[in-house]
């Protein structure tokens, strides 16, 4: 059975697969920088220059200078790196609780099912902000401990999804009909279930993704893992923001940054799920574009466990 | 000391402190600081020439919201921060006050006069005192808050009034204090913190004076949210009442630099503290400018009792590695001066003598470390509270031009004075002399075994030079033609002998402010009301 | 969130098809409330226990930290602890403290003694104003800007609207914050930059203070709404049978308000409900920008001085409340799209 990917156009929207394109674009950039950024930037992002203060841009600083007179566009590409690792993290640490946990919760019996998705709904509860400092207050105030906050937060997504994955799998007739047809268990799995939750699987991450540098660039807004002078696009914006009469046009550079690659991972997510086949599982309702947040897992979640509520 | 609030790199790092929402109620309590006329010292011509027009004619009116930091208690025996007595001095009254060039005037009190071996000093109450809610104040008041304010478990100011030994209440209006030795800077003591007086029939409550002080100043409080305003009113039966023009006083806690600028656009507020390098945007924007000369000083303390700092050579090598002179560029666009020593230039206290003690040097800087070993470099913290990150991130460059690697740590700015000052557990930190009223009282603070920003505390004994040229130092009569020496003597002593703080540069109290404010006293120590007006 | 909290379908509709329809109704309606609390109950309870684990888990020690260093002896430590009741097991605490706190009583500060409920009852009107504020402009813009981008699709307008939404909902609510503040304060100075007055000093003072930050946090909802409501709306304008009404004259406005928008706002007031803890977090990050003294400044004040009952409580404070909101959400969605079969739309 074989199905030719048919781009399907979501309603009304202009993030069509031109766009895709763009954010894979983007995203290429964003990781190059985050991996090669301390040889590709011009200047040393920690060098301070006392007569070269809130600088605008010129030839030696492309984006200018900032309130220690260090170059910005340095500075941007150093924490470009730190930024996007740690989103990875938590994106990480998501899926190894999550996913683990939805296969379990179908085969572990209904208390258990019951008590995980509870838990799942309880910690959705939380406008995660709350959460994650209440976590810093507890183990410190490292960006480490604050990316495992994250983590924590986006496994309830993954969860959703690889039970509901699981489930389907559990009780769909295609996968009897297909063994009775001879095929093995694994071909089973590589070939349908595979195909049906890839696609998922890949909305939920880039959305989690998302959802984590988002975190990331806020937490390190409010000085949450900040370790000076190691810069990060959060913590640019926030001292950016100390000195705004001094220097208005600076915020909206790491503002810009901060949004276009979360826009981008949007899209890409968003793209995903438009060229999901119609046999996919279902990521979300393709209505609810772009939650630029943690909770678009939930959203996603539910449309799974609604279907194929037990 | 205290708190102090260098403004230009406050940072969003954990804000500390929530600000503003103000309640209602602009409660504006102008102290008029009537200090200047008073008699007996021969106090000399003031400065603020707008008090001294202002004085008699205008009526009270007016609302005064102030940008400035909220003290850490409202209780002057527990509060933790000499900052604070900015604050506390518009709730309380102290004995005597200073006015504006630093020389000590009468207060709650009329008169004073050493007896002739100076080991005791006889003080004469103005008749009539009353606190702002009716209770009289007397010597026996004065007598219970001295009481207090030595043997309270968590006083913060014990070791100061240590040199009374006895209060001798003679009538409801005099006392006597007898000293433990000859000590003539009491007067200039009481000035201050350890001479504000609270309303003793509230002892019993003491814990309530952090929040809800009963003093006898210029105003009384009215409403208080920790970390963002507290509202006052003109306290009509303050002694000098007659000097405090404004009907409404605010203080209000902003943290955020652009903040307060543009809450000064905004009329939210009419005198903000301002750093130097806001200086150039607050003129632009039409505000008025008064750089008054204080004796705050920036520096940095350092536990001369922790490894690695333990070792004499490290810390002569911090000082030869900052550059004092970038970081005034920096931090206060110029507006102050380097400093090596904790008085500023054309202060009776300043020693030619340290006028140029650690020139910038890296070179030497290198060359002290590989002796003291650590040629391959040297890992510590230093301690920033979050306000103070832009002059951390400085040093911390600097530092790592010599080879020495700094991570810097915030604190809460809540929490600062407990760990630094009570606790002792910072080894490294950022920090600021508030001033306080007698200079000797300063250096005790600073460098006597129970000084509040003495940081390495009991862990250290006072070297016996150091403790011999404070105590000569009290012994001259302030009049006297040896004074100055004595005093510069024990300047030059402490800091060459008690390496424990590092001293980096001055930092002239600033305020920018709407020109219906008629000026700002420009005092040296506390900043005082009397003669404001606020038009409308 | 409505769908996250698995309201239970006790399918009384069919069972009591013998009822008068107004009683059946009312009864499913009662039922379905019930069903909500009972599940969002132990929602509360299990959010409380994780948040007071974390409290525990912080290796902070409160009772030295209350004594000072000078005071705090190993003798001195121990005593506190028994009084604070921190010697006891841990869900034997959790019991004594969520017991208190249900009674209103959230302990006190360990710096500054002063009630933890006391803090948070001075810092909710501000929250509450922004958050109020917020939710009429989100619907307002969004229902305004989806509902014309519906009437006049295909439209440059149409076309405007989906890519400021676009824009918008990649904006993190600090961004935003942070563009408002310098377009409306820094360069036009029309707007205060920071703080907050209370509506007691005069309503037009409050209103100026809490527009720029509750704008900022309105913003990605109503571009959520907007679009959800937009899709919504096109479709339900395709249906039979308003092509029906129109075909036999009824106005078009009327057809719009009354029938058009009525059964396609379910999902938009559902992306309010969902969208409400992103709200809160945007409160935060408009606290911050704004220098507001709400709960978010609050705890993250206390975070970083480690005040572990403050953080507690403010973390019980805020999930109670997102609780509740849904809670009146989910019924609100309820009553408007009571129907026989129903949750409707």
């Amino acid at each position: 059975m074989t199905r030719t990917r048919r781009p399907v156009i979501g309603p009304g929207s202009v993030l069509r697969l031109p766009s895709a394109k763009i954010a894979l674009v983007i995203l290429a950039v964003v990781i190059v920088i985050a991996v090669f950024g301390s040889a590709l930037a011009p200047q040393n992002p920690l060098t301070i220059n006392a007569n070269a203060l809130f600088q605008g841009p010129s030839a030696s600083h492309l984006l200018g200078t900032d309130y220690l007179g260090r170059d910005v566009l340095s500075r941007l590409m150093a924490g470009t790196r730190l930024s996007v690792l740690t989103a990875f993290e938590a994106v990480a640490i998501g899926l190894v609780i999550g996913a683990p946990l939805g296969v379990a919760a179908v085969f572990l019996g209904r208390w258990f099912d019951f008590a995980v998705n509870r838990v799942a709904d309880a910690l959705m509860t939380l406008p995660y902000i709350f959460f994650v400092v209440a976590v810093t207050a507890a183990l410190g105030n490292g960006l480490v401990q604050a990316m495992f906050a994250v983590g924590f937060l986006l496994w309830p997504g993954f969860f959703r999804i690889t039970r509901a994955a699981t489930l389907e799998f559990a009780r769909a007739q295609y996968v009897e009909a297909a063994e009775l047809l001879g095929a093995s268990k694994l071909h089973v799995i590589r070939v349908h279930v595979v195909r049906k939750v890839l696609p998922t699987m890949a909305v939920t991450t880039a959305s989690a993704t998302a959802a984590a540098l988002l975190a990331v660039s806020f937490l390190t807004f409010l000085g949450i893992g900040v370790v000076a002078p190691a810069p990060t696009w959060g913590g640019v914006l926030s001292s950016d923001l100390d000195y705004l009469s001094q220097a208005p046009w600076a915020p909206f550079i790491p503002g810009l940054l901060i949004a276009v690659t979360v826009g981008a991972l949007n899209a890409l997510a968003d793209a995903f799920r438009d060229r999901t086949a119609p046999g996919a599982l279902p990521a979300a309702d393709p209505v609810i574009k772009t939650h630029s947040t943690l909770e678009v897992l939930e959203a996603a979640g539910d449309r799974q466990s609604a279907q194929s509520a037990a | 000391m205290p708190v102090l609030r260098l403004h230009p790199h406050v940072r969003l790092r954990p804000p500390g402190r929530a600000r503003r929402a103000v309640a209602a109620a602009a409660a504006l309590i102008a102290l008029s600081a009537a200090v200047a006329a008073c008699g007996s010292s021969g106090g000399s011509a003031t400065a603020d020439g707008a008090a001294g027009a202002a004085a008699t004619t205008a009526g009270v009116s007016g609302t005064l919201n102030w940008e400035w930091e909220l003290p850490t208690s409202w209780d002057p025996v527990t509060s933790s921060a000499g900052w604070d007595m900015h604050a506390l001095g518009l709730v309380y009254a102290s004995i005597t006050t200073l006015d504006p060039s630093g020389t000590v005037e009468p207060g709650l009190a009329s008169s004073w006069k050493y007896a002739a071996d100076g080991k005791s000093v006889t003080f004469t109450l103005r008749p009539g005192l009353k606190f702002s809610d009716g209770d009289p104040l007397t010597a026996t008041s004065v007598a219970e808050n001295v009481k207090r304010g030595q043997t309270q478990g968590n006083s913060t100011v014990a070791s100061e009034l240590s040199v009374i030994s006895k209060v001798v209440v003679n009538s409801p209006t005099s006392f006597t204090l007898d000293l433990t030795q000859v000590d003539y800077q009491v007067p200039d003591l009481l000035a201050g913190k350890d001479g504000m007086i609270v309303n003793p029939a509230y002892f019993k409550n003491v814990t309530a004076l952090a929040t809800q002080p009963e003093g006898a100043g210029p105003f009384s409080l009215t409403a208080y949210v920790p970390d963002s305003h507290a509202s006052l009113v003109r306290n009509p039966d303050y002694w000098d009442a007659s000097q405090i023009h404004i009907a409404n006083f605010n203080v209000l806690d902003i943290t955020q630099p652009e903040q307060i600028l543009s809450a000064l656009e905004s009329g939210e507020v009419n005198v903000a503290y301002i750093a130097g390098n806001q200086v150039a945007a607050a003129k632009a924007a039409g505000f008025k400018i008064d750089v008054i000369p204080s004796e705050v000083v920036d520096e940095l303390d350092i536990q001369t009792t922790t490894a690695p700092f333990s070792n004499p050579d490290v810390v002569k090598a911090i000082n030869y590695a900052i550059d004092r002179q970038a970081l005034l560029q920096v931090q206060a666009s110029g507006y102050g001066a380097v400093a090596y020593q904790p008085f500023p230039a054309g202060f009776v206290g300043y020693s030619a003598k340290l006028a140029d003690e650690y020139p910038y040097n890296p070179t030497l800087a290198k060359q002290l470390l590989a002796q003291a070993g650590y040629a391959k470099g040297l890992k510590i913290t230093l301690t920033a509270p979050s306000a103070d990150d832009s002059v951390a991130e400085q040093i911390q460059g600097q530092l790592a031009q010599v080879g020495i690697t700094a991570t810097i740590g915030n604190i809460s700015t809540d929490t600062e004075t407990q760990y630094l000052y009570l606790d002792k557990t910072i080894p490294f930190a950022v920090d600021g002399t508030a001033g306080r009223m007698s200079p000797v009282e300063m250096l005790d603070v600073l460098y006597s075994q129970q000084g509040l920003m003495n940081v390495d505390g009991k862990a250290t004994t006072t070297p016996a030079a150091v403790t011999s040229a404070l105590s000569a130092a009290l012994t001259v009569p302030l009049d006297s033609p040896g004074y100055p020496a004595a005093l510069q003597n024990a300047v030059a002593t402490a800091v060459q002998d008690e390496p424990t703080h590092i001293w980096l540069y001055t930092q002239p109290r600033i305020f920018a402010y709407s020109p219906t404010v008629s000026g700002i006293p420009s005092d040296l120590v506390q900043q005082r009301w009397e003669g404001v007006t606020v038009g409308s | 969130m409505a769908a996250a909290l698995e309201l239970p379908n006790l399918g009384l509709a069919g069972a009591a098809e013998a009822i008068a329809p107004r009683r059946r109704r009312a009864r499913a309606a009662a039922a379905r409330i019930g069903g909500g609390i009972a599940v969002l109950i132990p929602i509360v309870v299990l959010s409380s226990f994780i948040t007071y684990c974390l409290g525990a888990l912080s290796n902070s020690n409160p009772a030295a930290t209350i004594l000072g260093q000078d005071a705090a002896t190993p003798a001195a430590v121990a005593h506190l602890d028994h009084v604070l009741g921190l010697d006891k097991p841990l869900v034997v605490q959790y019991w004594d403290w969520l017991t208190q706190a249900v009674r209103g009583n959230l302990g006190v500060s360990y710096f500054t003694q002063i009630p933890v409920s006391q803090s948070i009852a001075q810092r909710l009107p501000v929250d509450l104003s922004i958050a109020l504020t917020a939710v009429v402009l989100a619907v307002l813009i969004g229902g305004t800007a989806g509902t014309a981008a519906a009437v006049y699709r295909g439209s440059w307008f149409d076309r405007g609207v989906t890519i400021a939404c676009s824009v918008i909902t990649t904006l993190p609510a600090f961004v935003v914050g942070i563009i408002l503040v310098v377009i409306f304060a820094v360069a036009a100075h029309l707007l205060p930059a920071e703080g907050y007055v209370g509506p007691s000093a005069g309503i037009w003072p409050w209103f100026e203070h809490i527009i720029l930050p509750s704008l900022a946090l309105a913003l990605q909802v109503a571009a959520d709404i907007a679009r959800q409501l937009r899709t919504s709306l096109v479709s339900v304008l395709d249906e039979n049978y308003i092509t029906g009404a129109r075909v036999r004259g009824l106005p078009y406005r009327r057809i719009l308000f009354r029938h058009a928008l009525r059964n396609a706002s379910g999902p938009a007031l559902t992306i309010l409900g969902n969208d409400f803890p992103i709200m809160l977090a945007g409160a935060v990050a408009a606290e911050v920008v704004f220098s507001l003294p709400g709960l978010g400044q609050l705890i993250l004040a206390s975070a970083q001085t480690r005040d572990i009952p403050v953080v507690q409580g403010v973390l019980l404070v805020v999930a109670t409340f997102v609780v509740v909101v849904n809670l009146v959400v989910n019924t609100l969605l309820n009553w408007l799209y009571r129907t026989n079969d129903g949750i409707g739309a």
